[in-house]
């Protein structure tokens, strides 16, 4: 037992949870930070080794230990699924993040006031029967200094006053734009005859060696510019170019003194007083010891699964009966090409080096008829190392033999895919609770995830596999095909809502719960809708936003 | 077809040396070997070997029932072992025994025997060597992928790589 009551009790040091160390920690606050997994060296995570890294990350220290269940059905039966968000390490997943930092569009955070109440769903002709589709209880304009800090604090390389779609900011990137690919010159020239609006993808990786200037965080370590090495998904960075907690937010808290990092500590309860406020958690520590932290302000930060895992197993903040419900993922569709002879070298530089148009994401385009409302980013895609590639062939191909090989032999450096992130609207059905069969390592049951794709996903999908098909073969591709999406999303979000009602919402627009005020929620689970852009800028910019508000509750701390 | 003795560098680990030699049989029919080297050159059987030996270990058992899986069927539909069918009878088996499985991915727990084989023998010639294939870097140079390389310079962007493949250990 230690006796001693911190400020703040941090549940994951991730993407969201350096932030927030950072953030606190440097208002003077005592935060203990709590880590499930360990604190990697560069030789743990810099190696850049496909092997270990993609085709046995199953394996690896910091995600075989956290399984989920996966069904598409409450009918079927869940089956055991390794997922790589979150990363239980310190840092989480933006060690090994794509790079994608773009923000969300002022029409994500609307889509019910803006389209469903207006009448687009009906002037589309969409279905959205059983589908809970609602506002945010923030707008972009109360987001966008927040985003501005990520981006400056963290170095995103990019243009503005590119995309006619771009969305109101106050000041440019830091950076300039990534160095342009092969793929993404011609992707442009091909998207330009289309009549799209071509721009280079705002990245999380550095164009040029950066450290954040006055007024943002100069304590932010100085990092060098991107190499173009292209073992970037799925690895960790070799020259620390990528933008991670890992490197930056979170020494910079540590060096507050006030920051008390426990890796390897995994808390299985969020403890409450008398009064029914978050007293503190119970952990398992790094020897496998039980104990417990007392402290004012409990703040879950440890991504989809386990922030709804956590709050089921403390019987916390579920009065709006919404804890688990409407998760939210992309359903990422592909369209691929491969050319005879022009070389791509898709293995050479970042995903995030892209080149993208928002001419069918958000609400940037007419749905009149077109039978679903949102849409998604397309953006180019398909690098890696050749095992990451090797299921990489046209439908009907036999993947073995000596046609595969030829195919292989020649299409590997030659081939690239358009990556369109379909957003998927919020539906009930789809949830997180506890898997009553299986526990993981700690006896805490699975987080058991049901999740498929309902009408208006598909048929957006279908169109963007379309859109995608026509810009791929615009390109020249000798060889076009499209994929939809697997059964389970690319990227998650939802199951602690954030909205102003507490009937309908788990916490309020600073991730705070409404059931239990000292008790905060952070991540892309708060997510209400999800956009068609990855979650990880406007997380961030999240977690600023809330370190704000908790920092301005002065008497919490007294 | 070459036996795989003669390019077999390293002790076998976990595989019998029949097993052995049906792994590099069916890798050769799933890489063959034409003007460019093929998986048992490159090395597919000894990285099979050393996966099946550690991080794969709880695989040998899928592995020793669809190896006794492909000999019945050879048995059964040519009445010879699988590493005496010509060349189609093999692929025939391969066929029949890949059925119209679609692979599950990588982090899928509930592929077939063939989708496995199949992944580990391409794994074999393309990872990195220090898990035991790719050897002589044989699969990165065939299809001009340069490797464990520092970086590379803005020229590389859209003409092939014309490095040496570099691996770090």
């Amino acid at each position: 037992m230690t006796e001693d009551i911190a400020d703040v009790c941090l549940i994951g040091v991730g993407a969201v949870g350096g932030i927030l160390a950072k953030q606190l920690a440097s208002a003077g606050l005592k935060v203990v930070g709590f880590e499930r997994g360990p604190q990697p060296q560069i030789e743990d995570y810099a190696p850049r080794d496909s092997i270990k890294f993609t085709v046995r990350q199953h394996q690896l220290d910091w995600v075989k230990d956290d399984p989920i269940t996966f069904r598409t059905a409450p009918t079927q039966a869940a089956a055991l699924r390794y997922t790589t968000s979150p990363l239980n390490l310190l840092g989480g997943a933006l060690l090994h993040w794509t790079g994608q930092a773009s923000r969300f569009f002022p029409a994500d955070f609307k889509v019910y006031s803006n389209e469903v109440a207006r009448g687009l769903v009906e002037r589309a002709g969409a279905d959205l029967d059983g589908y809970d589709v609602v506002d945010w209880p923030l707008s972009y304009d109360d987001l966008e200094p927040h985003y501005e800090r990520f981006e400056w604090e963290f170095g995103v390389s990019g243009r503005s006053g590119i995309s006619p779609f771009e969305a109101p900011r106050q000041r440019g990137y830091p950076l300039p734009p990534l160095r342009r690919s092969a793929r993404m010159e011609v992707f442009a020239k091909a998207c330009q005859r289309l009549g799209y609006h071509p721009f280079d993808s705002p990245s999380g990786i550095l164009s040029q060696p950066y450290r954040p200037p006055e007024p943002y965080d100069t304590r932010m370590p100085a990092r060098p510019a991107c190499v173009y090495c292209g073992h970037c998904n799925w690895y960790g960075c070799h020259v620390h170019a990528k933008a991670a907690t890992l490197y930056t937010a979170i020494p910079v808290a540590l060096a507050t003194g006030n920051f008390d990092l426990r890796t390897r500590c995994k808390v299985t309860r969020i403890e409450t007083g008398n009064d029914g406020q978050a007293s503190g958690v119970s952990y398992i520590d790094a020897e496998g010891q039980a104990d417990t932290q007392q402290a004012r302000v409990v703040i879950v930060a440890a991504f989809v699964f386990e922030n709804v895992r956590l709050l089921l197993l403390s019987g916390l903040a579920n009065s709006s009966g919404m804890l688990g419900k409407c998760i939210l993922g992309h359903g990422d569709v592909k369209a691929v090409g491969t050319f005879d002879d022009f070389v791509i070298n898709g293995f050479i530089g970042p995903g995030s080096a892209a080149m993208r148009v928002d001419d069918f994401n958000s609400n940037n385009f007419d749905h009149t008829g077109l039978g679903f409302i949102r849409g998604g980013t397309i953006g180019t895609s398909g690098g890696g190392a050749p095992v990451e590639r090797i299921d990489v062939a046209p439908p009907g191909m036999r993947r073995w033999g000596k046609e595969f090989k030829d195919y292989f032999l020649r299409a590997y450096s030659r081939t690239f895919e358009l990556n369109m992130q379909a957003e998927t609207l919020p539906h009930p059905d789809n949830t997180v609770d506890l898997d009553s069969d299986r526990r993981d390592r700690w006896g805490l049951p699975l987080p058991r995830v049901t999740f498929t794709f309902h009408e208006n996903e598909r048929r957006l999908q279908r169109f963007l596999a379309g859109i995608g098909e026509g810009i791929m073969r615009e390109t020249g591709a000798e060889t076009v095909w499209t994929e939809l999406p697997k059964p389970a999303p690319n990227r998650w979000a939802g199951g602690t809502r954030m909205g102003s009602d507490p009937a309908r919402s788990v916490v309020n627009e600073y991730c705070q719960a409404h059931d239990v005020p000292n008790l905060f929620v952070v991540g892309s689970s708060v997510f209400p809708t999800m956009g068609g852009y990855p979650p990880t800028a406007t997380i961030s910019a999240l977690a600023y936003r809330t370190a704000e508000h908790i920092i301005q509750q002065r008497e919490w701390f007294r | 077809m070459a036996s795989c003795w003669d390019v077999l560098s390293e002790p076998l680990r976990v595989l019998t040396p029949d097993e052995a030699q049906l792994v590099a049989a069916i890798a050769e029919r799933i890489f063959p070997a034409t003007d460019t080297p093929g998986a048992v050159e490159a090395g597919a059987i000894t990285y099979i070997d050393w996966a099946l030996a550690g991080d794969y270990q709880a695989l040998l058992p899928l592995y020793r029932e669809g190896l006794q899986e492909i000999e019945r069927l050879a048995q059964a539909r040519f009445g010879r072992q699988f590493a005496r069918l010509s060349e189609a009878e093999q692929d025939a088996v391969l066929i029949e025994l890949e059925g119209d499985g679609q692979g599950q991915g990588r982090r899928g727990s509930d592929e077939g025997f063939f989708q496995v084989i199949r992944r580990h023998v391409l794994e074999g010639i393309f990872g990195e060597p220090r898990y035991g294939g790719n050897r002589d870097l044989i699969g990165w140079n065939l299809v001009g992928f340069g490797g464990q390389q520092f970086g590379y310079e803005d020229p590389y962007i859209n003409r092939t790589v014309d490095l040496p493949a570099r691996a770090d250990d």
